[in-house]
């Protein structure tokens, strides 16, 4: 495995993260920038490791010819997309592996990704296998009346259920990560929607395809974290609550496990919810052959029923807090799953079942990002000129800002700062180190204008005290 | 609202000259097709559909692009230790002095006429799909801009935002950015003429037009 050499196709702290397991494991990697990028830490980690040169300027993250052209001249042997760009995109991880000098996709087989990486193949996949799914439609609309067709249907269905704010979800088809969905509860505004969302799935991922869903209320949003291998392997590593996101979906404050009957009160049987979700998302990657890292994505009712939302065929923003409950037979060490997910991907037995992964503790992720909760979390752009946080042994910061220069936000992408991973014995002690860890995170920082830096640190604080309720 | 447009003429008289630097747009194996001191001509024809000269070639994963001048001028700054190199993207591969023209001076002259809507931050700028679609059919045509209507769509971090005109009605005059394109802050993307104003800004560039030349 030494003469492996990765291309991290990716930014931010998933490059660095992905860096670091490349370090462990032994093997060479090579980074990519773009110009909006050059003051990120990635770029200098990779330069300063030297031996040969190990960044490269590319115009796009999501341009699939840059990437390959600089995997060639790097030398590289494999590819790792991160999350987002190409993590899941099928085409993309068919090219890889079938070119004239093929790569190995650290992901699943690209047959995996188009049968998953798809909201709607997911769907109808899921209704064969008799996995729940939430009521909409279940192929990809292109054209507005027949998608008002189906939002008439779905808005009958609930006023007959007795819904009281009947409403429908607009999703990008192509989306991910909560971009691109927009929320209908008339019908007489569906059609301006569709259109918006149809444009905006355009401009950004390159395909209009829109699909329809009830909008569900009341929930949890949980997930189940499979690591699969190639030898029919299929080992999980348990459950994450996100339920709490910001206004446009996007997730904030995760936690592991999903729920922690221990300490809260919940209106159905919380342990046989997860163990349900559990079975039904082994019982779907087994039937496609899943062989890499994935994350089944389920919305849980008051009533206790899930459904299956999506599949995410990559390494997941929040795979940490798995990690950092789970031990492999018993190690004293949390789980790496993006090593995990390296050592699959160049074809390894996982080595262990599911009987050696054990749990212990709770675990936090705060997502700390530059926006204003006050303003629809609107993104804040400027620069930051002071970033200290905590060390502590019980907490983990990843970031790509650097901490001995003043460090521009780049307006090309989201404006995530770092993410902090804590751990407690129980949620208890996870959730009050999360608070002393947020209480001694100092952030500064100037707008264009002179105006102060605005982070989401105060939402975070305030929101500790939700995780894990219903 | 009035302008010294005699002292505007002779600022762009004694600043005639603009350096554009000429930078990669991918990573790939450039080769040059031109020499310093070369002189070198912008796309021509009714609808510029002749491309300017061919400045070089870069090939990446066995595509060939060929990369025509934008702007009339002379060739600086070649760099040969490039020539035959692969290049990452964004590399300034050489420069074009250029001489600004009548029209270029008459687009200078009115941002300080027309009501300019300028870039409120660093981001990506898409025209609205109603403007977009009637500038693609008639490229020329001038469209009529009332208060409140959404006209710009501002993408920043992932998320698109509509930006709305809140001057008084007239008509858009100028775009000053490509769909698609990152604008700095502060920077134009589009000009309106007022109703009550178009006569004074078709006076105006009549006046720029034959000042330019007696100058």
């Amino acid at each position: 495995m030494s003469k492996e050499r990765v291309l991290i196709a990716n930014r931010g702290e998933i490059a660095i993260r992905i860096m670091q397991a490349c370090k462990d494991l032994g093997l060479d990697y090579v980074v990519v920038y773009t110009k909006e990028d050059e003051s990120s830490l990635h770029v200098r980690l990779a330069q300063e490791r030297g031996g040969f040169k190990r960044a490269y300027r590319i115009s796009n993250y999501k341009d699939p010819n840059e990437i390959f052209s600089v995997a060639d001249q790097a030398k590289c042997t494999a590819i790792h997309p991160g999350y987002g760009f190409f993590s899941e995109n099928f085409g993309f991880a068919r090219r890889a592996t079938m070119r004239t000098r093929p790569l190995t996709f650290i992901g699943p087989r690209w047959e995996v990704i188009r049968d998953l990486g798809s909201k709607i193949n997911t769907k109808r996949l899921a209704k064969k296998l008799k996995v729940p799914v939430i009521p909409g439609s279940d192929e990809l609309i292109y054209n507005e009346m027949e998608a008002e067709e189906v939002a008439e249907e779905l808005f009958f269905l609930q006023k007959e259920q007795g819904v009281q704010h009947p409403s429908v979800l607009v999703k990008a088809s192509a989306g991910g990560g909560g971009m691109g969905i927009e929320e209908v509860s008339r019908l007489d505004v569906f059609r301006m929607v569709y259109r918006k969302i149809q444009n905006y799935a355009k401009r950004q991922f390159g395909d209009e395809g829109v699909l329809i869903e009830q909008c569900l209320r009341d929930y949890q949003h949980l997930e189940v974290q499979l690591l699969c291998s190639s030898h029919d392997e299929v080992v999980h590593f348990g459950t994450r609550n996100c339920t709490i996101q910001s206004s446009g979906r996007q997730k904030r404050l995760e936690v592991a496990p999903g729920f922690d009957p221990a300490v809260c009160e919940y209106p159905f049987d919380a342990e046989g919810v997860l163990d349900q979700i559990v079975r039904y998302s082994v019982r779907m990657a087994r039937h496609v052959g899943y062989d890499s890292i994935g994350t089944w994505e389920w919305i849980v009712c008051r009533d206790g029923s899930p459904y299956l939302m999506e599949v995410n065929t990559r390494i997941q923003v929040e795979n940490e807090i798995s990690a950092r409950i789970s031990r492999i037979k018993g190690g004293t060490e949390p789980t790496n799953l993006i090593k995990e997910q390296i050592k699959v991907a160049f074809g390894d037995r996982l080595g262990f079942t599911q009987k050696d992964v054990s749990f212990e503790g709770t675990s936090i992720e705060l997502r700390i990002v530059a926006e204003d909760t006050n303003r629809g979390f609107a993104p804040w752009c400027g620069t930051i000129t002071r970033f200290d946080y905590p060390e502590e042994p019980w907490a983990r910061l990843y970031s790509h800002v650097p901490r001995d220069i003043p460090y521009k936000i780049p307006t090309e992408y989201d404006p995530n700062l770092a993410l902090a991973i804590i751990w407690g014995q129980d949620s208890e002690q996870a959730k009050e180190r999360a608070r002393q860890f947020q209480k001694g995170t100092v952030i500064e920082g100037k707008g264009a204008k002179g105006e102060d830096i605005i982070t989401n640190l105060d939402y975070l604080y305030d929101r500790i005290n939700d995780i894990l309720q219903f | 609202m009035g302008i010294n447009l005699n002292d505007l003429l002779r600022h762009y008289r004694s600043h005639i000259f603009e350096d554009y630097q000429v930078e990669t747009p991918h990573t790939g194996v450039i080769s040059y097709k031109v020499q310093d001191g070369q002189t070198v001509e912008g796309p021509s024809g009714e609808w510029l559909q002749r491309p300017g000269t061919l400045l070089y070639i870069i090939e990446r994963e066995k595509n060939v692009k060929k990369m025509y001048t934008s702007w009339n001028g002379q060739v600086t700054g070649i760099r040969p230790d490039l020539e035959g190199h692969f290049v990452e993207a964004g590399e300034v591969v050489l420069s074009i002095r250029h001489r600004l023209d009548k029209n270029e001076i008459i687009d200078r002259i009115l941002t300080q006429v027309l009501n300019i809507l300028r870039a409120p931050q660093q981001a990506r700028y898409f025209l609205s799909s109603d403007i977009s679609a009637k500038l693609g059919k008639h490229p020329e045509c001038r469209i009529a801009i009332e208060p409140g209507d959404e006209i710009v769509i501002m993408s920043l971090m992932k998320r698109d935002t509509a930006i709305s005109y809140k001057e008084a009605s007239g008509v858009l005059y100028k775009v000053y950015f490509r769909s698609g394109d990152i604008v700095e802050q502060g920077s134009p993307l589009l000009g309106i003429c007022p109703s009550d104003r178009l006569q004074y800004v078709q006076e105006v560039v009549q006046r720029i037009r034959t000042d330019w030349e007696n100058m």
